[in-house]
């Protein structure tokens, strides 16, 4: 694969030359943002493959950036803490995926070519997460689509700490059929979430 | 919360004024010392101003030693020379005597100030004032028959009970509002070090080049996330007890083995009994040991879920794995794995392949 071209937004400039430093060769940083205003215009401007950005920012921050720029490209979410439910409002506004701050170099540069690629990237605490909120939903009876046995199974497994490939075979299927199942278990929390919003704006009287 | 509390008794004040002046003005044709009811009514007016000024500056200034017994003695007057202000018999006439209603805010006032006990008490001590009054109306008390008597007593036990319900509720009201308060500033601390102390180290943490220095942010990060999400309820990271146990058990994996441990809890497992909490994080901590020890695995994952009406977790690591079948059971896995487990009513399962990490699954119910 070529050089992956990335836009960085973190309203911590420190935090910004570390990971650029840390990205080393195989990426070139097209772009920096302090805040979520500056990130969508560095996107428009730009056209990264990728962008990393921090969950909060001045001005709305990584969901608004994944809001306004998730379909034209792919955007990572950094984040301190792993365990905020915000992560699902990003992750249904279209981010590919978040990271913590704290992982390693070389780990964060796997998980960002694999991003780059199209790949979704999905840590174990945001499959605990999106379980949770699917649970959360079942109990609910809030008329979303449930996750399938095979689709609870492949995510549980992700939770746990099973890479694709393990879960491939332990469940005796692909790799790219566990990839395929993991789009789907998005795009089915994508649109629970827009029918939640269609729903608590009915309820409420917002037009 | 007090300020209001005390702006309505104020409001009260003015009405039980009104009311004793309205009620003296009415009756003002059976007075026998019509100069005595007139100082009297004059000095609760005066007092019923000067606390409304007290009580716009603040709590603080309303309740104090002074302005307190000055009501006090106040309310006491007014029901003890009820008696004297009229003619005889006037104590249990139908008529409304001089101290009705606005000694009560005396009661509320002093129950606010020094607590329930105290407000019962000077409830207690405004009733025996209505004693006091019969007598000065010039009705013996060897005199007074069942009824009557019964009369002083309700009203003894009346003011009693507003003074320390008003103490009561005004002690839950302080409390709650310190409560909220420090709710508040623990959320702003909370904001505040994780928009910056928590970045910072963790910046610190992947910039270090001294591998002992970034365990040490790793592990300030660690306490800190643990003080500011861990006992009070993460989103996810709750699980109460659980959760704090096995990131506690998390961190002495780190400290000893130098690897990562993450634990993740959903925040709809159900609470667990202490012993089941004590087995589970017992038995985890010994597959994390098990994990750095025998596998050599720097990354584990501790992940826990409802399970019908109990829990399932499950330990992963990346270490070097085994094969199940062929190896026999250590006593760390047999004892105090399995043992620990069992002994709580659940079971265990360990799954592993050589090169490909070990899983050890844990279910109780």
């Amino acid at each position: 694969m070529a050089v992956v071209t990335v836009v960085l937004a973190d309203d911590h400039p420190i935090w910004r030359s570390g990971v650029a430093r840390d990205l080393g060769d195989g990426f070139r940083v097209v772009g920096e943002a302090a805040d979520a205003d500056e990130a969508i215009a560095q996107i428009r401007a730009h056209h990264p493959d990728l962008v990393v950005c921090d969950l909060h920012m001045p001005g709305g921050g990584g969901i608004k950036v994944a809001r306004a720029c998730g379909e034209e490209t792919r955007i990572v979410i950094l984040t301190v803490s792993e365990q905020e439910r915000d992560l699902l409002d990003a992750v249904a506004a279209g981010a590919a995926g978040y990271l913590v701050k704290s992982i390693p170099a070389d780990e964060l540069r796997r998980n960002l070519v694999r991003a780059a690629r199209g790949e979704p990237v999905f840590s174990p605490a945001l499959a605990a997460l999106v379980l949770g909120e699917f649970r959360r939903m079942a109990k609910q009876s809030s008329g979303a689509q449930p996750l399938s046995e095979r689709e609870r199974e492949v995510l549980q497994l992700v939770a746990r700490g099973h890479t694709y490939k393990q879960i491939g075979a332990e469940l005796f299927i692909a790799e790219k059929t566990v990839e395929n199942h993991v789009r789907n278990i998005l795009s089915k929390l994508r649109l629970s979430r827009k029918q939640e919003l269609i729903r608590y704006a009915l309820e409420h009287g917002i037009e | 919360m007090e300020t209001g509390l005390l702006r309505g008794l104020a409001a009260f004040r003015w009405a039980a004024w009104l009311w004793i002046a309205a009620v003296t003005f009415i009756n003002r044709d059976h007075l026998r010392r019509p100069v005595l009811a007139v100082i009297l009514i004059g000095a609760a007016l005066a007092i019923t101003a000067w606390l409304t000024a007290l009580v716009r500056r603040g709590p603080a200034a309303m309740l104090r030693r002074v302005p307190v017994a000055v009501e006090l003695a106040c309310g006491v007057g007014l029901t003890l020379c009820d008696g004297w202000a009229y003619g005889g018999g006037h104590a249990f006439a139908t008529s409304q005597s001089l101290g009705v209603g606005w000694p009560v805010a005396g009661v509320l006032t002093a129950g606010i100030t020094w607590g329930p006990a105290a407000g019962g008490l000077v409830g207690v001590a405004m009733g025996l004032a209505r004693f006091g009054a019969t007598l000065a109306n010039g009705v013996a008390l060897s005199s007074l028959s069942g009824p009557r008597v019964t009369s002083l007593v309700s009203t003894a036990v009346l003011y009693a009970s507003a003074g320390a319900v008003a103490g009561y509720v005004a002690t839950l009201l302080r409390r709650a509002e310190r409560q909220i308060s420090a709710a508040r500033a623990r959320e702003e601390m909370a904001r505040t070090l994780h928009d910056g102390v928590l970045q910072t180290l963790a910046v610190v943490e992947r910039r270090a080049d001294d591998p002992a220095l970034a365990r040490l942010a790793r592990e300030q990060e660690r306490d800190l996330r643990e003080y500011l999400f861990g006992a009070t309820g993460a989103p996810i990271g709750a699980g109460g007890d659980l959760g704090s146990a096995l990131r506690a058990t998390a961190g002495r994996f780190e400290d000893n083995f130098g690897g990562r441990a993450q634990v993740l809890v959903a925040d709809d497992v159900p609470s667990l009994r202490p012993d089941a909490v004590d087995a589970l994080a017992g038995a985890i901590g010994e597959a994390l040991t098990n994990a750095g020890k025998h596998g050599g695995a720097d990354r584990v994952t501790v992940y826990v879920e409802p399970h019908g009406r109990g829990v399932f977790c499950s330990v992963k690591d990346n270490g070097s794995g085994f094969d199940v079948a062929a190896t026999p059971e250590g006593v760390g896995l047999t004892q105090s794995i399995r043992g620990r487990l069992t002994e709580a009513g659940g079971h265990v399962e360990v799954r592993s392949h050589p090169g490909d990490g070990a899983e050890v699954c844990l279910w109780l119910s």
